[in-house]
């Protein structure tokens, strides 16, 4: 089941193409990992589909319907999220406010702010969720402390956080592990399969091939703006891996 | 002394007016609202331009504009010294006024940069009420320019010894409201989202929220509550002189004082804007004393302006975050969970 | 109408000169400098101070404002910026260091005014100096002297700037100041350059300013948004976007002007300043960049080979 494909996306920026002809499947329930070293397209891809910048041609389809160049706040409706290459909580504010941020609420709006009761009933619920992740995440007891006193590591989990609590049905991670150690990044990707087990899609864009290969189920490989090879699956990922095109791509890196 | 105090306390109630305002905008929602001055400027507009030349017609009176404000503002104030709704009519009148003429003028000015970042945002803002300001005070015929109009006295059924004081009465009940107003707003998830953007606009926008309207809304919101200060301030001057509205007192002031009492919490600017005005009519009151005492070779309004620039570097270079530090907002439901798991 | 086109010509060369400093300060240091203007007006204040105490004439004085400008620069950038910057300010809290600079800066010369006039027992407050002007061949001062300034700015920062070791550096760190940091370049001088040059470079303009139009303290209010819808219109990101835009601001405000001079009748100078302002609420909505971002500029600049 494809829950979202990318097809012949374009993209150029002073001339240079970032990205050329990129066509990729997400399926289901599954967690599906874009590779490839610096400049290769990566970032742009995940910027394309979530809306941050807008390609030249090509399409995005998500649930069979075309959500190509949308704004991202639009895109958000859909059930997509994504996080930051560089783990931006709102630093000054609490751990659990940065939880709560995530999803949309009625006491935003000015003319409903100003009236608690229109509110009230939405925000129990929601406070009662966000304790609910922080708790899976193991952040409960920081709670009320400013994200800025976080690890880094703890700030990835707190993005997740984020993202969980809007109900996605597709999260987009831009390098999660990037500068966790190796414990703590393991733990990362081992509440993104147990989410996964309980029916989120994720598409991951990551540099650190030594922990994350194990928890992918699908591969794509990027270089230069396009994509150089992708397989399905356990068996199909060893084959990508062992391609002599990948390795020296790799090994120029 | 009492005099010193009723002045003291007036521009204290208008100066938390517009820094509250500019609080929600830049405390909160981190919007470089650099063309405050320009809605402040607008609820002087409204007196000034609006309601004068709907009395000149009410009363027939021929003549250039300035001449015929003068004759209309005596007539209504002759109205109003014997009819005390009238005057209290007339005041909310324009302070409606205010608040839809600034709203659209907030929402009006941030349109053209409403998407691009912080520094986009900040010059045009600027640049916009710089050349509004411009127009409004070379040209005489808006709204008198650098002449001024006179415009009634509403409160002129109190006596004449009296009426400072009443004005300074009026001038806090409406800081009062405002300062209600904007803790009742803000602390709820509407305060919450304008931080995150703050904090974060690309991070809002992956979560769903439409930043532009965000920003659009905020600023009307941030200019409405300011203009009702520009209508106190020419109702208690009984004139509109646009000299006084100018980018210093009305866009660096203020942002000096959200700096000094601690940007993002309200009771802080109302503590800034009290010290800075203390300062400030301190230094206006005692001109002369300064001047002779110090040996000054110049007016001390240049002084002024040099002692609150250096303010307002040294804070943002040692105290950026204020006397008062900002607060996590603690919704009901969160407030609970403090007692609960601490 | 000759007359218009020599005013319209001298206020886009300082127009240009202006808008140089605050495009170069702002692609070193990432903030929009609103005391830029206030910088001009000091150039004009010691230029003035020059001819009176000493009976320079403002056009020799010109080396000695370049030199004090240059001063005045880098101190705002020491004194204002470098210690937020130390301190990871954000740009708003940047922005509001320069404003609060802008304001010193205009305490200073209001007091230094009045200072002046008690010295020379005359009102310095308010003054011009076109009838100290000269003339060739009915070409007046103020042209040739701006023109040659614009011309010498150019040549020295294109000799600089392409043809020394320094400039190349320079340029790198200007175009991409983190790549440049990655490669080692000393991001630091880039900045004092900028600052330096800014200061120089408005004083400079400051002090032929006076014989264009009255001087008073609050001229820099007057002129600031001019020079930043010249840096904005020609495009930020880019030196020549400042020579690109002065001009086309210098020369629009004039031509207006003249243009609702001759249908309203004087008194019409400060409808300039819509016009910059529409052009620059223009550029911001279409094309945040400015001119010289637009892709056709690319190939201009390409088929000039720079």
């Amino acid at each position: 089941m494809i829950l979202l494909e990318t097809k012949n996306l374009c993209k150029s920026f002073d001339g240079v193409k970032a990205l050329d002809n990129v066509s990729i499947e997400v399926e289901r329930n599954k967690l599906t990992l874009v590779m490839g070293p610096n400049g290769s397209g990566k970032s742009t891809l995940i910027n394309a589909i979530s809306g941050f910048i807008k390609v030249d041609s090509g399409k995005v389809i998500f649930e069979d319907r075309d959500i190509t160049n949308r704004e991202p706040h639009e895109i958000y409706n859909y059930g997509i999220v994504r996080t930051f290459q560089n783990p931006e909580p709102l630093k000054s504010m609490t751990v659990l406010e940065n939880v709560l941020i995530g999803r949309k609420h009625s006491g935003e709006e000015i003319t409903n702010a100003l009236f608690t009761s229109r509110w009230m009933k939405e925000e129990e619920e929601l406070v009662e969720r966000a304790f609910k992740i922080l708790e899976f995440l193991k952040l409960d007891h920081r709670w009320d402390h400013p994200s800025r006193a976080l690890s880094g590591g703890q700030m990835k989990l707190l993005e997740i956080g984020r993202a969980l609590i809007t109900d996605p049905k597709l999260i987009i991670m831009d390098e999660p592990i990037a500068g966790v150690a190796p414990g703590l990044a393991h733990d990362i990707f081992s509440h993104v399969v147990e989410l996964k087990n309980k029916g989120i899609s994720f598409l991951i864009v990551e540099h650190r091939l030594d922990i994350v290969l194990k928890y992918v189920d699908n591969l794509y490989v990027m270089f230069n703006g396009s994509v150089i090879a992708h397989g399905k699956g356990r068996d199909e990922i060893e084959k990508v891996l062992n391609d002599p095109k990948v390795i020296e791509v790799y090994i120029g890196d | 002394m009492v005099e010193l105090i009723t002045l003291i306390l007036f521009f204290f109630a208008l100066y938390v007016i517009v820094s509250l305002s500019l609080n929600l905008e830049f405390g909160y929602g981190g919007i470089p609202n650099f063309g405050k001055a320009l809605s402040v400027l607008t609820g002087a507009l409204v007196v000034g331009g609006i309601l004068n030349r709907l009395l000149i017609w009410y009363f027939g009176i021929e003549g250039d504009f300035i001449s015929a404000s003068s004759l209309a503002a005596y007539r209504m104030t002759e109205i109003v010294s014997q009819n005390p709704l009238i005057g209290l009519g007339i005041f909310l009148f324009c302070v409606t006024m205010a608040v839809v003429a600034g709203a659209i003028a907030g929402a009006l000015s941030i349109l053209p940069s409403a998407k691009l970042k912080g520094d986009y945002l900040g010059v045009t803002l600027l640049a916009i009420s710089e050349v509004v300001y411009l127009i409004l005070f070379y040209n005489t015929e808006i709204v008198g320019g650098y002449y001024g109009v006179s415009v009634p006295d509403i409160l002129a059924f109190v006596p004449g010894e009296y009426r400072v004081y009443a004005y300074t009465v009026l001038a806090l009940i409406c800081a009062l409201l405002v300062y209600l107003f904007l803790e009742k707003l803000l602390n709820s998830p509407y305060g919450r989202i304008l931080r995150g953007h703050r904090e974060n606009e690309d991070l809002i926008k992956a979560f769903g929220r439409d930043v532009m309207k965000l920003r659009i809304k905020t600023m009307a919101l941030g200019s409405a509550i300011a203009a009702i200060a520009g209508v106190v301030f020419v109702f208690y001057s009984s004139s509109v002189v646009v000299n006084a509205f100018n980018r210093v007192e009305w866009t660096f002031y203020p942002f000096l004082i959200v700096l000094l009492g601690g940007k993002g919490n309200n009771k802080g600017v109302v503590l800034g804007a009290f010290i800075f005005v203390l300062l400030k009519m301190l230094i206006d009151f005692y001109k002369f004393d300064i001047k002779y005492l110090l040996h000054l070779p110049f007016e001390a309004v240049w002084l002024q302006y040099i002692v609150f620039g250096i303010l307002a570097l040294l804070i943002l270079c040692y105290k950026p975050e204020g006397i008062l530090k900002e607060e996590p907002i603690y919704t009901p439901p969160i407030k609970s969970r403090l007692k609960t798991n601490p | 109408m000759i007359d218009v086109l020599i005013g319209a010509m001298v206020w886009s060369n300082l127009l240009v000169l202006l808008a140089l400093g605050l495009t170069m300060t702002y692609i070193t240091t990432g903030v929009p400098n609103f005391a830029q203007a206030s910088f001009a007006i000091v150039g004009s204040y010691i230029a003035l101070t020059l001819l009176r105490l000493i009976g320079l004439n403002p056009y020799l004085s010109i080396p000695v404002t370049f030199i004090l400008g240059g001063i005045l620069g880098l101190s705002t950038y020491y004194i204002a910026l470098k210690p937020l910057i130390k301190r990871k300010a954000s740009i708003e809290m940047l922005m509001i260091a320069t404003l609060a600079w802008d304001l010193i800066l205009f305490g200073i010369i209001g007091a230094y005014s009045e200072v002046l006039s008690a010295i020379t027992k005359k009102t310095e407050t308010l003054f011009v100096f076109t009838s100290l002007d000269f003339n060739i061949y009915g070409i007046p001062g103020r042209l040739i002297v701006s023109s040659l300034l614009v011309l010498l700015t150019i040549l020295g920062l294109y000799l600089l700037l392409y043809k020394t070791k320094f400039g190349i550096a320079l340029r790198a760190s200007m175009e991409n100041p983190s790549l440049a940091e990655a490669m080692g370049i000393n991001v630091e001088n880039t900045r004092l350059f900028s600052w330096f040059l800014s200061g120089a470079l408005a004083c400079m303009a400051g002090s032929v300013l006076p014989y264009l139009q009255e001087i008073v303290p609050q001229t820099g209010y007057f002129i600031v948004v001019s020079i930043f819808a010249a840096s904005i219109v020609g495009g930020l990101y880019h030196i020549v976007g400042a020579l690109v835009g002065g001009y086309i601001i210098g020369i629009s405000e004039s031509l207006f002007t003249y243009i609702l001079s001759i249908l309203l009748g004087p008194g019409v100078l400060v409808y300039s300043k819509v016009i910059s302002l529409l052009m620059m609420i223009a550029t911001v909505l279409l094309h945040p960049r400015g001119i010289t971002g637009t892709e056709m500029w690319r190939r201009v600049e390409r088929w000039l080979n720079l």
